[in-house]
């Protein structure tokens, strides 16, 4: 009963029931028009032919007076199907005809009867027969006496009936079968909203590998499952990430607030006061450390929440690349490299000077710590040019270890770094930031091999595409 | 930390600093604490208050060299603080501190009339090499074209500086460098504040980029025979001057 209650609920149902309701109005509607409108036809052709009958019988009376009159209308009455026909005398009562009684007052005018009127045939006049119905010219003749011309109305009322019949008949298998299409429609609308919502109650319960069923008819419900599972498969994914994210941060913040610990305590522990005082500068150290990881998280959190998209401006991005690469080089000679530059002049974009800066700023930085090794060429290359696709590239390319083709999508997110032990400082965020803030400037992040022919030093290029 | 604000403290105590005057607006009361008496230390007299009324009372009635305002304090937020001050004609150099450390809010910060800006969480001896910069900028000789510091000058108009009446070839970025360090001699110059006014970027380079840009400079300025004048200030940042 309540599915039942649920079925007239549904939308489907309750726009089938809807429409099938308008639909038999509109359809009773034009039968009624249908058949009133063939009545009148009709109406109109039985007035014509007894208009000829009157004729006929009038000249028959000019030809022989009353006599032949008399003797026609009798010819005529006895054919089957015949007309009404009627002589009265003047004061209306029936002399002769073909009908046993008819409506009383009938004889008094002369003309058309205004409405149709009951009247009986012989042999039919006890009640069980209900009165027939006919219309009537009545005509006075110069005598006094009346002659009455009538078409019985059955003829017309059964076509009324019938064709009213055939259409409502027509009209209700045609709502049956609608209502009963619309409920299996309904039905089964409903059974799938079912399963639907009981995938949903599943995956509300936490289990987010739950994927909302398909049925493979590629139709609506099926569209809106895929997309749906497609949102799942995403918000699957960042919550993935988030706990990944949230993982990683408590390991790398744990390991220096452990080394904070040790430093305080050697501190406390400590009797010279420059033993002391250097305890305490280890715990500024790792300290500042720590907030240096808070920072970079909470900004690539604000680049990702897209809130300084509004402060995007015109920049001579060729002056940004030559800015960084002046501020690092002396830090790349002093560690061993040699900074080439190749920046094209004049290359404009929109975009926020800070934040471009700073991830090229990360990537030299990446390049002097990690490409360190016994490699012969120790040269990082930033390169600026426009780009193949019409746009800008802005690369950095060392000659390195150069990272395996299976850890450049690992390397880009938060706290991965392929330096197990995390011997060199950093927040493991740097690209991770990289990749935020060229999404951010519609634009995207690549890693390569710089020489994939070299298999000891193929090198890293990070290209950064405006 | 609190070795470290002696530090900075000593070495400003010889100078004009002593007498510096400043106000706190903070409704942080164990941060505000922490600052009172880490400004004490460093020879600075420090007033708090804890709220934006509080505060704005304090800074249009007393004088002070510099102000210190929270961007997010009860009963009127620092940004408005700074407006009616400024709208009433104090013209204080302020320093504003928020937890919103991002490019925008300092660019709104500034805006507002605002002459510095730090996020948090920052390290006491960069909130006060700041504020004693802020505070001596009234004295700083902003129109002087040569910068003096012992036998070390530096001429603005010319783009030249010389050492011992001799020249010194630096390269454009390095006179800037060595620029806004006699610009604030005598004063801790923190490698943030050298980022800022010299490269115009705000954020912290992660490797010792400032230390290596100091000490080639330091390279082309002092000579063997002339005593030291580029001086690294512990933990802080770096320092121009005459003498220990």
């Amino acid at each position: 009963m309540a599915r039942f209650r649920l079925l007239f609920l549904s939308t489907a149902v309750r726009l089938s029931a809807l429409f099938i309701l308008i639909f038999a109005l509109a359809a009773g509607a034009l039968v009624l028009y249908v058949t009133a409108m063939s009545e009148r036809l009709l109406i109109a052709e039985i007035r014509e032919s007894l208009n000829q009958e009157v004729a006929a019988v009038q000249r028959a009376y000019e030809r022989g007076g009353i006599g032949q009159l008399a003797r026609v209308m009798d010819i005529r009455a006895r054919q089957p199907g015949a007309n009404l026909y009627i002589i009265a005398g003047p004061a209306g009562d029936m002399l002769a005809g073909n009908v046993a009684s008819v409506a009383p007052g009938l004889f008094d005018k002369e003309g058309w009867t205004a409405e149709p009127f009951p009247y009986r045939r012989y042999q039919e006049e006890n009640a069980k027969h209900p009165p027939r119905v006919a219309i009537a010219r009545v005509v006075f003749l110069d005598n006094g006496m009346r002659i009455l011309v009538g078409r019985d109305l059955a003829e017309p009322g059964a076509l009324r009936f019938l064709v009213r019949r055939a259409i409502f008949v027509t009209v209700g298998a045609m709502g049956l079968g609608a209502l009963l299409l619309w409920l299996f429609i309904g039905r089964n609308a409903l059974k799938r909203i079912d399963r639907i919502s009981d995938a949903s109650k599943k995956i509300m319960a936490g289990d987010l590998a739950q994927r909302l069923p398909v049925s493979g008819s590629g139709d609506e419900f099926d569209r809106l499952s895929l997309s749906l599972n497609e949102m799942l498969e995403r918000i699957g994914k960042l919550s993935e990430g988030l706990r990944q994210v949230s993982d990683n941060i408590a390991h790398d913040l744990k390991t220096p607030l452990t080394r904070l610990k040790n430093r305080a305590t050697e501190a406390l522990a400590a009797e010279e006061p420059d033993a002391r005082r250097q305890s305490l500068e280890g715990i500024l150290t790792e300290a500042d450390q720590i907030i240096r990881t808070f920072d970079a998280l909470l900004m690539i959190s604000r680049v990702e929440a897209g809130s300084q998209a509004a402060t995007l401006s015109d920049l001579d991005l060729s002056a940004i690349a030559a800015d960084c690469v002046e501020l690092y080089e002396p830090v790349a000679e002093e560690a061993g490299f040699r900074l080439d530059a190749r920046i094209a002049p004049g290359i404009g974009i929109k975009g926020n000077r800070e934040l471009i800066g700073q991830t090229l700023a990360n990537l030299i930085d990446n390049a002097i710590k990690y490409a360190d090794g016994d490699q012969a060429d120790k040269t990082i290359r930033v390169n600026l040019a426009p780009g193949s696709g019409g746009g800008v590239e802005l690369s950095v390319a060392d000659q390195g270890r150069g990272i395996p083709a299976d850890r450049r999508g690992d390397v880009l997110k938060r706290f991965v770094r392929l330096d197990e032990s995390r011997s060199k400082p950093g927040t493991g965020l740097g690209l991770a930031m990289a990749e935020a803030v060229m999404a951010l400037h519609g634009g995207t992040i690549a890693l390569a091999d710089t020489d994939p022919t070299n298999t000891d030093h193929p090198g890293l290029t990070v290209t950064l595409r405006f | 930390m609190t070795s470290e604000a002696m530090d900075c403290g000593r070495a400003a105590a010889d100078g004009k600093i002593a007498a510096m005057k400043i106000l706190v607006i903070e409704d942080d009361l164990e941060a505000a604490a922490y600052l009172m008496k880490a400004f004490r230390e460093a020879g600075i007299v420090a007033d708090h208050a804890s709220d934006g009324e509080a505060g704005l009372f304090m800074g249009l009635e007393n004088s002070y060299d510099v102000m210190v305002i929270d961007r997010m304090l009860p009963r009127r937020d620092g940004l408005s603080v700074i407006g009616e001050l400024r709208r009433k004609g104090v013209n204080t150099p302020v320093l504003i501190l928020s937890a919103l450390g991002q490019v925008d809010d300092r660019v709104t910060g500034l805006r507002a009339g605002g002459d510095d800006y730090l996020p948090k969480p920052y390290a006491f001896s960069e909130l006060l090499a700041r504020v004693e910069v802020l505070g001596r900028r009234k004295g700083t000789p902003e129109q002087d074209m040569v910068y003096r510091v012992a036998d070390l000058e530096l001429d603005r108009l010319s783009h030249t500086a010389r050492r011992a009446g001799k020249d010194l070839l630096l390269q454009p970025r390095e006179f800037r460098l060595l620029e806004y360090l006699m610009k604030n001699a005598g004063q801790v110059v923190t490698r943030t504040m050298l980022l800022e006014h010299v490269w115009d970027y705000h954020f912290d380079p992660q490797t010792n980029v400032i230390d290596v840009h100091i000490s080639r400079l330091r390279g082309k300025i002092e000579k063997p025979g002339s005593p030291a004048l580029l001086k690294t200030i512990r933990g802080a940042g770096y320092m121009i001057k005459d003498g220990d």
